[in-house]
């Protein structure tokens, strides 16, 4: 168990800036995720963390200990790599046995410990295999093992699921959960998936330039984004500018189209967008009075088995996506004149 | 300027001062000893001041031009020979099956397991003067021309390293992607104009390296020129000589010979980089395309073709062995008797450049490999910029032969603060550093394929960075190191270019003895050292492929 705070770091290469300014806390046993696309800097920050790379400023605090300039073979954490990095000489036990060799632990103890894990991973029978002859799921739970086997103060895990097919993916996401919650350990987790991030974290960290955008729960992530960025990265929402906003006691009224719509969040600073899920866009052949629908015409219909997607195009030219469960999907064709609801759910967010 | 050279963290790596070290290594052994014989070239002995009266004197004398251009010639006749020889034999293998194909296997085991020594005496005795197969050909009515001058010379030297170019091309060959082919068939190529509109192209890179690679070897060779050169000249046997002839005397015609020759190969060199830099295309991943299996009279003549590719590589082995085993008279060879007495005055009356010879290639290959482990370790993994001239630093030697490195170390090492001349460590040195590019290759290719994160596993696990390099790396690199380690004995054991300058009186090695007894005519005691040499150098081949299942040849 590990409480890290992470102090005003700075890491630059040249002129460009990998990691400004970031300032972090994680705490005892939390499923920590950092998430955001390839060059936002999640990756340096964990290397940061396991100490391969040095930053140029601010503080790495681990239970209270300065770490920040500690050489990364005496910071006690565990990292899983994203392409596992298992000893290729070495066999399964080996490999899970190197740490514990490195800590001088008796024999007795290395096997019983090694046994332990590798049968909680399911792999006791593959002990004597060399990575070449393990597949990539086995592959990957031997470099789970060797990681956790030593008992590190942070597990720290490099987009581990990337290399594997989507089936095995889903698999190993309770695989490192449940290992993680059993082994009471604070985890660090890079990814760009944001389906990963949702279905394993306690807590999420969307980077962006090296920055945080939005530090949440993955429920707060999801249903309260609080910018553009972090709408369209969770959940591919469709971002559409709106005429005017009017505040109203917690909600706000948008016109959009013509039409007024309301909507559960309060009006941010700024410049704003309109951000508004696929999934909270319904599609209507009428327009009931009121002015709470907006008219759009249907460019094409795409069907995906359990939903139907449709691109739409608003009068004033903006463009949107819309996701209609295939029991509810009345089929439009495309040139169609609909109607879009917006439920509550959609948001204001800074542009 | 300085302080941005070497940035902070230059000095704190841990890897600095093994980088540094390798670096001094290299200064002292191959930088320092050619910048000063640049420096004797441009420099009047008698007054000391800058002048290129040397060279003024080369370009002046018909003798050193007529040298220059045998050499030229020479290198072009062999490397167009090679290459006739090579590529289309390449081109079969790789494509055809026929019966017996896996013979041709042993010709690339013909130019580690057959010094050049060796092959030159072996076809000496076949072909030369009283040579047995010219007098059987004067049997049936064929007058061979002499054996001494260019055809022995371009001869042997085509038959000796034709080896290279069908190594290379092979490799080329395999690396082909089948499907551009096939592309072009689809698009109605006929097989002639496939041939010669699609893979001859992507090909040509490959043959002009390996056309280089043929040239440099040409133009570095030291025994075959010297064994059959008769009154022809060039720069490798003229360095040489006026080296005898100048020792204690004038050094500035021999270092102006030796800077000539620097250049030509160092320029032929850098073209060569060029080219693998822009040309060699980017091939996908791909299959290479199918061999077919020949039928008929066509395997047969494949098959026949292969079996004569490979005999007429083994000839040497198979005269040298005869010859040590062969009654002789002085020079008179009598074919048909059968003797100990040459082995044994080998074995128990002179043993002594056997023994040089083992102890000199031990120390080299020693030194070598783990200098190679550390420095390719270096090049490969750490960006340093002392690691960086290590890297341009450690080719250096590819351009430089044997003799003018021998003639570089002895002028720097006579005099001053440390005196090696005239010391076994001065050839150990020398071997050192003739063949530890070659280590340093094949052990970089081991490390490409090895990710760094293995290496961070372990950092991360608790292990110090120095110490992961050994518990990790090491490991992982053994087969490249091992493999590099028995090429560089065996390699060393067959050296002569640098040798025949820098060694004295007590340290002669067996090809020096080889050399010196074929030079007296004493073909059947050269053949009983031929026939050791080739003993020492096959049984750890054989051993390292056999029981290591190493890959020896595929770095070369």
């Amino acid at each position: 168990m590990a409480e890290i705070l992470i102090q005003d770091l700075v890491k630059q290469y040249g002129e460009t800036i990998i990691i400004d300014h970031l300032s972090l806390t994680i705490q005892h046993g939390e499923f920590f995720t950092l998430l955001g696309p390839s060059g936002c800097g999640k990756t340096t920050l964990l290397r940061m963390i396991a100490g391969f790379i040095i930053p140029d400023k601010g503080q790495l605090i681990l239970d209270g200990e300065d770490i920040t300039r500690l050489p990364a073979h005496k910071r006690e954490t565990g990292m899983v790599f994203q392409d596992y990095a298992l000893f290729p000489d070495k066999t399964v036990f080996d490999n899970v046995a190197y740490g514990l060799r490195v800590r001088k632990q008796s024999a007795s103890v290395i096997n019983q410990k090694v046994g332990r894990i590798l049968d909680r991973v399911e792999l006791g029978h593959l002990a004597k295999r060399y990575p070449a002859e393990l597949s990539g799921g086995q592959r990957q739970r031997v470099a789970l093992a060797r990681a956790l086997v030593i008992e590190p103060r942070v597990l720290l895990m490099d987009e581990p699921l990337s290399n594997l097919d989507a089936k095995l993916r889903i698999q190993m996401r309770n695989v490192i959960r449940e290992l993680q919650q059993e082994a009471k350990i604070t985890a660090i987790f890079v990814t760009h998936d944001q389906e990963e991030a949702l279905s394993m974290s306690d807590r999420i960290a969307l980077l962006r330039s090296g920055r945080i955008d939005q530090l949440d729960t993955p429920e707060g992530l999801y249903a309260r984004p609080k910018t553009a960025y972090a709408a369209d990265f969770i959940g591919a929402a469709n971002l559409l500018d709106v005429r005017s906003i009017e505040a109203r006691e917690g909600q706000s009224v948008v016109n959009l189209g013509g039409a007024h719509i309301v909507v559960d969040s309060a009006t941010p600073a700024g410049q704003t967008k309109f951000a508004a899920r696929p999934e909270h866009v319904s599609l209507y052949d009428e327009a009931p009075s009121g002015g709470t629908r907006v008219p759009a015409t249907v460019l094409h219909r795409r069907y995906l088995g359990y939903k139907a997607t449709y691109a739409l195009k608003l009068d004033d030219g903006q463009t949107l996506n819309a996701d209609v469960p295939s029991a509810l999907d009345p089929q439009f064709s495309p040139e169609s004149r609909v109607y879009l609801g917006f439920s509550a759910e959609c948001r204001l967010v800074q542009a | 300027m300085a302080s941005r050279l070497f940035a902070g963290r230059e000095f704190s790596s841990p890897w600095f001062v093994p980088a540094l070290l390798c670096l001094l290594v290299l200064v002292a052994f191959v930088v320092w000893p050619l910048a000063a014989l640049f420096h004797q070239s441009i420099v009047d002995p008698a007054t000391g001041s800058l002048s290129l009266h040397g060279f003024n004197e080369f370009f002046s004398s018909p003798r050193y031009v007529q040298a220059f251009y045998n050499t030229v010639k020479l290198g072009v006749i062999a490397t167009l020979g090679t290459l006739m020889l090579g590529a289309p034999l390449a081109y079969v293998v790789a494509r055809y099956e026929f019966p017996g194909k896996s013979i041709v296997a042993l010709l690339p085991l013909a130019t580690i397991v057959l010094p050049d020594i060796v092959v030159s005496q072996a076809w000496l005795m076949l072909l030369g003067n009283n040579g047995i197969a010219r007098r059987g050909f004067e049997l049936i009515g064929i007058d061979l021309p002499s054996f001494y001058g260019w055809f022995g010379m371009t001869y042997t030297l085509i038959l000796n390293d034709y080896t290279y170019v069908y190594i290379g091309m092979l490799a080329a060959l395999k690396a082909l992607d089948g499907t551009i082919e096939e592309a072009a068939v689809n698009l109605g190529a006929s097989s002639i104009r496939r041939f010669f509109t699609v893979t001859l192209p992507v090909l040509a890179p490959a043959i002009l390296i390996n056309a280089m690679i043929v040239f440099t070897l040409a133009v570095d060779n030291f025994s075959i020129p010297m064994i059959l050169g008769g009154n022809v000249d060039v720069l490798s046997s003229l360095t040489y000589q006026t080296f005898l002839s100048e020792m204690g005397g004038n050094p500035t015609m021999q270092s102006v010979l030796a800077v000539v020759s620097v250049l030509l190969v160092g320029g032929v060199l850098f073209v060569q980089k060029r080219i693998v830099e822009r040309k060699t295309y980017q091939m996908q991943q791909g299959r290479a395309p199918l061999a077919v299996r020949a039928k008929g009279l066509s395997a047969l003549l494949l098959t026949g073709g292969a079996v004569l590719f490979v005999a007429f590589s083994m000839i040497p082995a198979v005269t040298v062995i005869i010859g040590a085993f062969t009654k002789a008279r002085g020079p008179v060879m009598q074919y048909g008797t059968f003797t100990l007495d040459n082995m044994d005055r080998a074995l128990r009356n002179a043993p002594e450049p056997i023994l040089n010879s083992l102890m000199l290639a031990s120390v080299a290959a020693i030194a070598g490999t783990c200098f190679a482990t550390v420095a390719s370790y270096l090049i490969v993994k750490k960006r340093l910029t002392v690691v960086t001239m290590l890297d341009y630093v450690v080719m250096l030697p590819l351009a430089i032969s044997g003799t003018v490195l021998g003639i570089a170390l002895i002028h720097s090492y006579n005099s001053g603060m440390i005196v090696l001349t005239g010391t076994w460590v001065i050839m150990a040195a020398a071997y050192f550093v003739r063949k530890v590019p070659f280590s340093i290759r094949s052990a970089s290719a081991s490390l490409y394929s090895i990710p760094d994160s293995i290496e961070e596993a372990s950092i991360n696990l608790g292990v110090s960075p120095v110490k992961s390099f050994f518990k990790v790396v090491l490991p992982v690199m053994k087969p490249a190191i091992l493999g590099a380690a028995i090429l560089m004995w065996v390699t060393s054991l067959a050296e002569i270019s640098a040798t025949i300058v820098l060694y004295y009186g007590g340290m002669e090695t067996m090809p020096i003895q080889m050399f010196r007894q074929i030079d007296a005519g004493y073909l059947a005691r050269a053949s009983a050292y031929g026939v050791i040499l080739m003993f020492v150098i096959i049984v750890p081949v054989y051993l390292a492929v056999r029981f290591l299942k190493l890959d020896l040849f595929s770095s070369r």
